[in-house]
This record gives C-alpha cells, structure tokens and sequence, in this order.
C-alpha cells in the first residue's frame, strides 16, 4: 500500500507531477483550464474533516492521488439500463450530442467548489450521463458500477438530470483492488416533481482509497433520496449534500457505515434549507469495532427566509469494541422561526439488557450480538432500493460481523 | 427415570454486594403451576433472575438444577436450550429485528430444524390467534414501541410458540388490565392443553391474586425478605388477598 503523498500549498515536487498529469488530460467534460483551476482549488482548499484528536491515524489536508497511478484508461464503467426511454451514455457522448440538457446538470450543484470535490473535476475522465425524460417512470433501478483496478488512480463522474415528473432509481457500485484510489463526485438535478432515489453501494477493497462527493438539487416538490452504504476501503470518505432551492422539495439522506480493522471512514451530511416548506430527513446508522474510526458530519442549515422547512436528523453510533471510535458531531444552524428542526444522536456499546433477553431465549451471545447489531442498521437498510440491494447489504454487514 | 423438576436448593443471590436471596429452597415439579407471592423488594424478580443466569445477579451458594441437570454451571442460552423461559416484566425492544425473525431464531436454537419456514409460519399464525395478536406484529420490530399490555402478549406468544419445560412468569399481569388477564389465562391455558406444553411447570411471580382467578395454582409459594416464609395451597392465595402480606410478615419474623 503506498503511503498518501504530501501535498502543500505552491507547485512543490509532488504538486507538479499532478499538474503534468492535468495539462496531459482530454477537455471533457472539463477544460484544461478549468482542470487546472480545479487542481488549484484542491491544493489550496481545506478539506473541512479536520484531525478531531489525536487517536486519529487519517490527515484528510495530506491525502492525494500519486501522480503516476492516474491512468486515464484505467476506469472499468458499466451499465444496466432496460428502459429504452432513459438515455445513458458518456460524458463526452452527452455534451457533444445534447449539449443543452447536458448542461442543465453539469457544474450545477457546486461539487466542484470543494477540495475533493475539486480534485475530481480536475481529473474527471470517465463518467455517466443519465437523462430521464419528463413524466417517465422507471421501475427497473439503472445502475452503474466503476471498478478501479489495484494501484490505479480513477476519477468518475456521474450527473443524472430527471425531468419534470420522473421517476428513476440509480444503483452505483463502487469498486477497486488493493491500493486503488477513486475519487469521484455524483450530481444529481430533479425538476419540478421528479422523484429520484439515487443509492451507492461502496465495496471497494480494504486496501484501497475512496472519496466522493455527491450533490443534488431537487426542484419544485421534487424527492431526492441519497442513500450510502460505505463499506469497504481502507479510507473512505462520502459527502451527501442537498440544496433545496425550491418549496415543497423532499430530501432523504441515508448512511451506513461499518469500519473495522484499521478502516477509516467519514461522512458528511449537509442539507440546505434555502427555500421553505421543505422536508428533509437524515438517517445515519454506524458501527464501529477493532481498530475502526468513523466519524460523521451532520449539516443542517435552514436560511432566514425559509420558513415552514421541516428538518430531521438522526444518528446512531454502536462501538464494539473498546478500540473503536465513532466522533458524532451535528450541526444546525437554524435561521428562520417557523421551522421544525429535530436532532438526536446516540453513541454507545449494545445493551447488556439486549443480550441477556435474547440469551434468555436460547441464542447464543455471539448470534444475540451480530442480530442486535444488524437489527441497529436496519432502519437505514430499509431505506435503500430494491430488495435484492437491501439483502446484499445485510449480508455484507453480517460478514463484517462475523 | 431422571428428576422430572426445576429443583433450587438453599439459593443464596446477591447484586451488588448486597444480599437478595437469603436460602430459597423451592421444586416446580413438571406440569404443575407454582405461585411465587410477595410483597415488592423481597426478592422474588432476582430468583427469577438467579436462575436464568443473569450476569448482575452473582449466586453465592445453594444449587438450581432442571431435571437433574446444574443450571448455574450454564451460561444463560444454554439454561434456555435445557428448557427454561423467562417471561420479562420489563421485555428489552431490540429495534430493527422482526418478531418473525426473532421467534424463529429462537426456535431454531431450542429446537435446531424442528419446523420447516412454512410449518413455523403456520405454528405462529395459529398461536398469534390464539392470543389476539394482529398478524402486522410480525413485521414489528421486537418490543419497540409496544403498550406494557402488547409486550406481555409477545412474551406469551414466546412462551406458547417455545413451549419450555420450565417457564417463569414474572410479573406478567402487572399493568395489565382484565381482558389482557384473561388472554394471559387463557394463552397458559392454551399452553397446557397443547402436546408440546402439557407437561410445563409453571412458576408464576405475582404481587396479586387476581391472575390466580384466572391461572389456577397447584402450590402457592410466599417469598418475604429474600425467604420462602410460607408454603401451601391456592387458599393460601385468598388468605394472601383477604390479610395482605403482615400477617405473614408477623409469623416469619417469629419464626425467623
């Protein structure tokens, strides 16, 4: 596993490979220009996951590709799509051939003004343009699945753009081998009406590198639901954000995560209440055992003028073990009056109670824990897509349990 | 012929350093109903607790034996597998694991393979009629957000759908009013009448005599202070409803 390379501010050694590597790179879907703002933005930007304490093994301001593992032809994407009435196709594909809907989507959430989120722009080379047309419901989940390979260094990009009244499920599976590192950014645009439930099943290697950022923007009484399993990595990282601009918008946003051994995973929540009469609920269920560390961000902000938004937030943290660490940290900044705005946070080892009773009923103390410990996440397990992605995680998290 | 009872002999129980059970000597002989009576704080919940092998509750002499078989040499799951139930006064809810589920995982560990999914399916069904419990409660995740009285009814469908050799009730009317009573009665009954239930013995902790109305005891037990005071039969139950618990309490400090 190679160690992260040292990045700081100014075109250091390290630094000029990477800006070798931006100048050597396509203009799509973005520039070479604007790459290398990007890239500009990534070094000099703070990553906002600060070092909370000194147990903490992972400095995000020191994390990078290396340079010589980006390999443009390295990304593995495939897709499963039986509606014919959903367009699928590339990024380059996508704003040559339709340029005017490519670009309702695109660079329209503000992924890009983030460090990491930067970093994927800089890098974008391989992604996946999904256009559903207004009124189309799609009952069979399209689903995308990036595969890096070991050692190599990839930067998908996805942007899904559900037109007025559609309905579509989105599936993306993360994948990489032993010292891979992907960085990657999913935005999402749902306009008036739209209804997009949009879960990533992340299973990358445990030696491998993860961060991604995830943007949506849901229009006039449109639903976004993000939902996000992390699961594998030796380092992951996840944002979810949602900006509600318009009234009557819905926002759903779940996350597990399951760190053991030496894995590292944080994720950050943010959900912008900037028009009222919205609804926002988050859910956010983490385990944590051996050596784990988890930490989770959770954002909530409702803007002065956004009255009537109805915002909840729920995290729960089960330690077990006396090595892991779980940092659960809410925020709300609650700026207009008329809200509801709900908090709750737990953090804790499972209840001896808990165990006793189902001992009391003949199972062992070893299955009592793993059911109790499954039956924790299944809440934010239910609201993933699809039964057959609801029991491919449970059983992942079962054999992270085992 | 092997012992066929819950045997407990000169259990002495304490938690915390301080000392609950002071020698209880008391046998729950299969396919009878015992009634174990006291007032609050004299140590009836911690026998229940004792036996059944609950970590807090530290045993510091005397034996509790199933059908010839030392229960305090077990850790808690195997007490059950040998054919000890508790029914909880308190349940614990364990959020996010169906009732279906749970039921069938505890099945499957007392009786490994016993019932095919559809046969276990059908028992519940039958024994959720049985007791009145609406077939959504299948689909609820265990004790969350349950009434006292939905609770007590989960904890008589365990009992109806494990049917032990040994179970004991603690507190299950408490909190419950006459209809849910009588469906308790009726689910023990139900129990008793059944082949797998006909030979469970029965210990029924109780601070009222009212479920006796309704669970009609072999042998009336009466706990004060962390000793059995009083043994005999169900008009010690009456005497129990007609004197209160001093009388008793005068006698066993004589005694004592």
């Amino acid at each position: 596993m190679p160690s992260p390379a040292p990045v700081v501010a100014g075109r250091d050694h390290t630094a000029q490979e990477l800006y070798d590597r931006v100048a050597a790179l396509g203009p799509s879907p973005f520039s070479i220009e604007q790459r290398t703002r990007a890239l500009d933005r990534f070094i000099s930007l703070r990553s906002g996951r600060e070092k909370p304490g000194r147990f903490w093994r992972v400095d995000f301001e020191s994390v990078a590709p290396e340079a010589r593992a980006i390999d443009l032809s390295a990304a593995n994407v495939r897709v499963e799509n039986n509606d014919p009435a959903i367009f699928v196709c590339d990024l380059a594909t996508a704003a040559r051939e339709s340029p005017e809907l490519f670009a309702r989507a695109f660079g329209t959430t503000g992924i890009a003004a983030t460090k990491f989120g930067s970093l994927a722009a800089a890098f974008a080379q391989c992604g996946v343009f999904v256009h559903v047309p207004a009124d189309r419901a799609c009952d069979d989940p399209v689903v995308i699945r990036y595969t890096a390979p070991a050692g190599a260094a990839i930067f998908p990009w996805s942007i899904v753009l559900a037109e007025r009244g559609a309905r579509v499920t989105i599936v993306e599976r993360l994948e990489g081998g032993a010292g891979a590192f992907l960085c990657g950014a999913t935005e999402v645009v749902t306009e008036e009406r739209a209804d997009v439930h949009y879960a990533a099943l992340q299973q990358v290697d445990d030696g491998a590198r993860i961060i991604w950022s995830r943007a949506a923007r849901p229009g006039p009484e449109a639903r976004m639901s993000w939902a996000s399993a992390e699961l594998g990595g030796e380092l992951a990282a996840s944002d979810l954000s949602v900006s509600i601009e318009a009234p009557g918008a819905e926002a759903n946003l779940t996350a597990i995560f399951f760190p053991r051994g030496s894995q590292h995973v944080d994720v950050v929540s943010t959900v912008e209440h900037r028009a009222g009469d919205a609804t926002s609920e988050t859910i956010v269920k983490t385990a944590a055992r051996e050596r784990g560390q988890a930490r989770f961000l959770g954002n909530i902000r409702i803007a002065p003028h956004a009255q009537g938004s109805d915002a909840r937030l729920r995290d729960d943290a089960l330690l077990l073990s006396p090595t892991a660490h779980v940092d659960s940290v809410p925020a709300l900044e609650i700026g207009a009056n008329v809200v509801k705005a709900y908090h709750g946070a737990t953090v804790g080892a499972i209840d001896a109670e808990q165990i006793f009773y189902m001992e009391s009923r003949g199972l062992e103390r070893g299955a009592a824990e793993r059911m109790i410990a499954l039956g924790f996440f299944e809440p934010a397990i239910e609201r993933f897509p699809t039964a057959a992605l609801r029991d491919e995680i449970r059983a992942s998290l079962a054999a992270k349990l085992s | 012929m092997p012992d066929q009872a819950l045997r407990i002999t000169n259990l002495r129980c304490q938690i915390a350093g301080k000392e609950i059970l002071k020698g209880i000597d008391l046998t729950v002989d299969r396919g009878k109903i015992h009634a174990l009576m006291g007032p609050n704080g004299s140590g009836k919940s911690t026998l229940a607790f004792a036996i059944t092998g609950h970590p807090q509750y530290e045993v510091t002499g005397g034996s509790v034996e199933l059908d010839g078989e030392d229960m305090l040499a077990l850790p808690p799951d195997k007490r059950a597998r040998a054919g000890l139930f508790l029914s909880f006064q308190y349940p614990a809810a364990i959020p996010g694991v169906k009732v279906a589920n749970f039921l069938h995982a505890a099945r499957q560990a007392e009786r490994p393979g016993d019932l095919p999914p559809a046969k276990f399916r059908a028992l519940l069904m039958e024994k959720m009629e049985q007791l009145g419990i609406d077939p959504s409660f299948m689909g609820r995740y265990l004790n969350d957000g349950f009434s006292g009285g939905e609770k007590k009814r989960v904890e008589m469908l365990q009992l109806a759908v494990l049917a032990p050799k040994y179970a004991i009730l603690d507190e299950t009317d408490s909190g419950l009013d006459i209809d849910a009573l009588k469906d308790v009665g009726s689910s023990i009954a139900a129990l008793r009448a059944s082949e797998e239930g006909r030979n469970t013995g029965f210990l029924i902790i109780t601070h009222y005599p009212r479920i006796l109305s309704y669970v009609v005891p072999d042998v009336v037990h009466v706990m004060i202070d962390g000793r059995i005071v009083k043994t005999g039969g169900h008009d010690l139950a009456h005497r129990i409803e007609r004197e209160g618990y001093d009388k008793l309490r005068e006698e066993s400090a004589v005694v004592a």
